[in-house]
């Protein structure tokens, strides 16, 4: 019988086999959207507990990694809920004269903070796309969306970050 | 390029400078965490084993003699 049907029927040896095959992948992309390498941990533990208690729901022709990268992403978006910072963001150091590395590490640091304010859902679809690179499909799929709705979030995320970096004085170049 | 397109390539080059690389190598197996939490899990009765379980009981308050069939059958 095939690994993902014994899998489905609840043996736990296929789902060792799963776990040990898949962990890597999933925290490969966990990191990614949290930037975390503790939390991107725990969201994988999570992860594979998750798909294991679920395993009636999965069709064994269907695709394994995909299925767990979206319960990965989901719970990815939670913990971006969870962890978002609260605090306002000032626009006191950035313009003054200090040495130019110090003001790229702060002007660095200020960008973060800005990204980080941006709604998950926004965070999410900017962060795979803009800095990981990853192709619009595979960000769509992983976030159960279209194309479509991948790009207006990564556009909207674009406009709002360059509103609130240029509040604080910052123009990236 | 386009007036846009020049301004998001400013603002993927400055989130590119600002987020390093991620680690992307999982420091450690997983599996015996997940073995833990499969130990500790209880084994936990569904719903409908209950209901089961609560008309065989009225079954046999109302119709006695029910046992007796069913342990003839057993």
């Amino acid at each position: 019988m095939d690994l993902l049907q014994r899998f489905a029927l609840g043996e736990i040896d296929a789902f060792e086999t799963l776990v040990r095959r898949f962990q890597g992948e999933i925290y490969a992309w966990a990191v990614r959207i949290v930037r975390d390498p503790g939390a991107a941990e725990d969201l994988t533990a999570e992860t594979l507990w998750r798909i294991y208690r679920a395993r009636h729901k999965f069709r064994p022709d269907g695709n394994f990694g995909a299925w767990a990268r979206r319960i990965a992403t989901n719970l990815a978006l939670d913990y971006l809920r969870r962890a978002r910072p609260e605090q306002s963001l000032d626009a006191d150091s950035v313009g003054s004269p200090q040495p130019d590395r110090l003001v790229e590490r702060e002007m660095r640091e200020k960008i973060r903070q800005a990204f980080r304010r941006l709604p998950p859902k926004l965070q999410v679809a900017a962060t795979l796309a803009l800095v990981e690179e990853v192709p619009y499909d595979e960000i769509a799929a992983a976030l159960g969306t279209s194309v479509g709705a991948v790009r207006v979030r990564v556009f909207r995320a674009v406009r709002i970050l360059r509103s609130r970096l240029s509040q604080l004085g910052i123009n990236p170049e | 390029m386009t007036m846009d397109e020049h301004n998001d390539r400013q603002i993927r080059d400055a989130l590119k400078q600002s987020f390093p690389p991620a680690t992307t190598e999982l420091r450690r197996d997983l599996w015996p965490d997940i073995l833990r939490r499969l130990d500790a899990h209880s084994v936990s009765v569904p719903w409908y084993d209950w209901v089961l379980v609560g008309l065989s009981g009225v079954a046999f308050l109302a119709f006695p003699r029910l046992v007796l069939v069913l342990a003839y059958h057993l």
